[in-house]
């Protein structure tokens, strides 16, 4: 026996229950969300959760990652506190000569709307007095901030179980076919047939599309981050490198090595990252690590977001990317209004995955 | 430039001790890390006779155990690291082990997990106020530390460890106000003890279970429910006999798979016959091998002893087997007396060996 549903999402990560909320907002049954495992338990568990727009390039996807920023506010509004915190975004510098860098990173943003502050040694210290004062300067936005991916994940799944949608959990699918018209997903416990289906597995993406038949370049990126026993407030900012969260942990790294799907730490890294932190707040030699965890990046091959239907085959999309936090809010709406409109308030071709072809 | 050293051993309880004995006496060079302060583990602060213990040992008290142990080890090529932690793996396979300060790789052509075992606690409202232990704990600070945790106590649980250590409280003064046993009989299978329980005097629940404690920023009363009524009993010492879980950091991060078994104390790390894992070159000893008593601990410390001086040619396959049937036949013996289900288990989780149900668990 099958089921049958309007939508089935493969993959209920940050980016995959984020197109299942927004698209419960529109329309309340026949919506089915599978994981292997669950929700947390791919890269959205195991992330820094920075919702991060100013330094990345080029200028048209700050802007992408701008508007995804812009929707958070409103996120809690809909789906309730995910602690979200617009702190401002700090990228500091050690050496003058990069000064010339940061300027013209600040003039290309400003061409979009987005305003950077490249800040003195002096600015830096006065924003954050624990910032090694060897510092040069930093580039700073005030866009920038962190959520907690646990709490936006949880709330994105249960908003989305108040709409109607079905959740499956530790099934795994093992096989995609089309059968006229419509897409028959196998998996671990059992098999569903649906109209519309929609790949959002992360890391995991090229293994999925494999099994329809479509390549999704996607990589996989290791990054391994420590985690320090919680210290009384002491950073502001979401530094590149580092931020300080609610309960007073600090997060520290982004470490990036090709080690496939292995998710062990390795202590090499675990030191590089220890002294990166000491190298920006020399106070941190005091804390004790409490723990070390690694997560694995979905990496698109030219590192941009691959969004939208799948050429050749109807009804199918796709939604993979690294900064799946920082875009979650933005890739939901856009998702649900192109499958529900057919168009999108946002052009999105850029991001197509026919850009590989 | 990393350490280097024939054998590492993780842990160096009785376990790690008795296998250390097994490959210094032939040659091999040991080197033991351990967290603690001194050699022996938990052994040292065990006070009560421990009776069944594999040849050549007589029996005798746990801190006189861990003296024994440690004695025979002199004379041999041995090397303490006490204080250290192994905190993790190089990529390059070594293993990172920590001082409070620093941290520094090691090499070694083989490693033996002996880790232990840590307590459970048993969990109902309010169990977190201080002077709510658990019974290990309880011992370890009368035995090691000569502090009397309270005055007034209700021990959680009935095992054979739980009714040594109400008995040695109650020896240094603490007022046992009740053992309070969930199952329809005490679990200690020892009788003797049970006999001596019964003489003390204290009063013994069964069919009964906590049900709240109270307190002011420390525990003040709990309640228990018996079949029919609820009573409550003031203190300033509740001890929690939770059972015991095999401490598996060390093998997670050495990638080892894991198999489920709840008489040797739930998850623990798949092993064949030699307490080989499936990473080759790591072997097991001790409770990380399953929760047993301490004639077993010593015993399995002994086959990955025999195991490892194997696997690194020291003595021959033949040899090798002669001397693991022999360690095996006693431990049976040891295990069966007391544990037979527990024996039981434990050739369940060998035979589960190539079907481990918890594998590569860092490749999600
Ligand atoms: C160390 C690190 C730091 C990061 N820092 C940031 C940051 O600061 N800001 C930011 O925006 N992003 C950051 N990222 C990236 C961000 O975490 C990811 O882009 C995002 O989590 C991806 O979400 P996802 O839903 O696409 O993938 P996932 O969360 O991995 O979800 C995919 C899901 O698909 C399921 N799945 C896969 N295959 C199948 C199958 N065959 N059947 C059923 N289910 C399947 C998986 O179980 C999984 O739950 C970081 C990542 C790492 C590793």
């Amino acid at each position: 026996m099958e089921t049958s549903y309007e939508t089935i999402i493969i993959g209920g990560g940050v980016v995959g229950s984020s197109i299942a909320y927004h698209l419960s907002e529109r329309y309340k049954e026949g919506l089915l969300v599978i994981d292997k495992k669950f929700p947390m338990s791919g890269t959205s568990g195991s992330t820094q959760a920075w919702v991060w727009v100013h330094s990345k390039t080029p200028a048209w996807y700050a802007e992408f990652s701008m508007y995804s920023a812009e929707l958070y506010p409103y996120l809690a509004k809909k789906i309730g506190d995910v602690e979200y915190k617009r702190t401002g975004g700090l990228s500091p510098f050690f050496r003058e000569q990069e000064r010339e860098k940061a300027k013209r990173l600040a003039e290309e943003y400003g061409k979009i709307g987005i305003q950077i502050d490249v800040l003195s040694r002096e600015e830096v210290l006065a924003k954050e007095p624990f910032f090694n004062p060897r510092v040069a300067g930093a580039t700073f936005s005030l866009l920038d901030g962190n959520v907690n991916p646990f709490r936006l994940i949880d709330m994105y799944m249960r908003t989305a179980k108040k709409n109607g949608v079905h959740y499956s959990t530790y099934n795994r699918v093992t096989d995609i076919r089309r059968r006229n018209d419509m897409f028959i997903v196998v998996s671990e416990k059992g098999t569903y047939a649906s109209k519309r289906l929609i790949l959002a597995a992360g890391p995991w993406s090229r293994e999925l599309g494999k099994l329809i038949g479509i390549n999704i370049p996607i990589n996989q990126v290791r990054g391994q981050i420590l985690v320090t026993e919680p210290l009384k407030p002491f950073l502001r900012y979401t530094i590149s490198g580092l931020r300080q969260a609610n309960n007073g942990e600090v997060l520290i790294g982004y470490s990036m090595e090709q080690a496939g799907f292995d998710r062990s730490t390795t202590l090499d890294v675990i030191q590089e990252t220890a002294n990166l932190a000491i190298h920006y707040v020399p106070a941190l030699k005091k804390a004790k690590i409490v723990r070390a965890f690694s997560g694995i990046r979905a990496m698109p091959e030219d590192g941009l977001p691959i969004l939208g239907k799948v050429p050749g085959i109807d009804n199918l999309y796709v939604a993979a990317t690294h900064s799946g936090v920082t875009l979650s809010p933005l890739i939901g709406t856009l998702l649900a209004e192109l499958l529900l409109d057919g168009e999108t308030s946002l052009p999105i071709e850029r991001y197509s995955l026919s850009r590989f072809a | 430039m990393a350490m280097e050293t024939d054998v590492l051993i993780i842990g160096a309880g009785p376990a790690g001790l008795a296998a250390a004995f097994e490959l210094a006496s032939r040659g091999l060079e040991v080197t033991l890390v351990d967290e603690s302060a001194a050699a022996g583990g938990q052994l040292v602060q065990q006070t009560q006779l421990i009776r069944s213990l594999p040849a050549p040992f007589q029996p005798m008290r746990g801190f006189a155990l861990a003296e024994a142990l440690t004695k025979r080890l002199a004379a041999l090529p041995v090397r303490y690291l006490l204080g250290h932690r192994m905190i993790g793996l190089y990529r390059d396979g070594s293993v990172g082990v920590a001082d409070e300060a620093n941290v520094f790789p090691l090499k070694a052509r083989k490693i033996v997990v002996a880790t232990g075992a840590a307590e459970n606690a048993v969990p109902f409202p309010k169990w977190t106020l201080p002077g709510i232990i658990t019974i290990g704990a309880a011992q370890t600070l009368i035995n090691r530390d000569f502090v009397r945790p309270g005055k007034h106590a209700v021990i959680v649980g009935s095992s054979d460890f739980a009714v040594d250590v109400a008995l040695q409280l109650a020896d240094v003064g603490v007022n046992i106000k009740a053992v309070v046993e969930r199952q329809s009989a005490l679990l200690a299978r020892d009788a003797e003890k049970v006999a001596q329980l019964k003489q003390s005097g204290i009063p013994t629940y069964v069919n009964a279970a906590v049900k709240e404690a109270r307190g002011k920023g420390e525990v003040a009363e709990i309640d228990i429910q018996l079949s029919e009524r609820v009573i409550t009993e003031h203190v300033d010492l509740v001890c929690l006999d939770g059972g015991r879980s095999p401490v598996l950091e060390a093998c997670y991060q050495l990638g080892c798979s894991f198999g489920y078994q709840q008489e040797l104390g739930g998850w623990l790390p798949q092993y064949n016959k030699r307490l080989q894992t499936d990473r080759e070159d790591v072997f097991l000893a001790g409770n990380a091998a399953g929760i047993s008593t301490q004639g077993v601990v010593l015993a399995t410390g002994m086959i990955a002893g025999v195991s490892v001086c194997e696997a690194l040619r020291v003595i021959g396959g033949e040899e090798a087997e002669r001397l693991r049937s022999a360690l095996w036949k006693e431990l049976e013996v040891l295990e069966t007396t007391l544990f037979p289900e527990v024996w039981q288990a434990r050739l369940r989780h060998m035979d589960n060996f190539g079907n481990p149900l918890l594998k590569e668990q860092f490749i999600s």
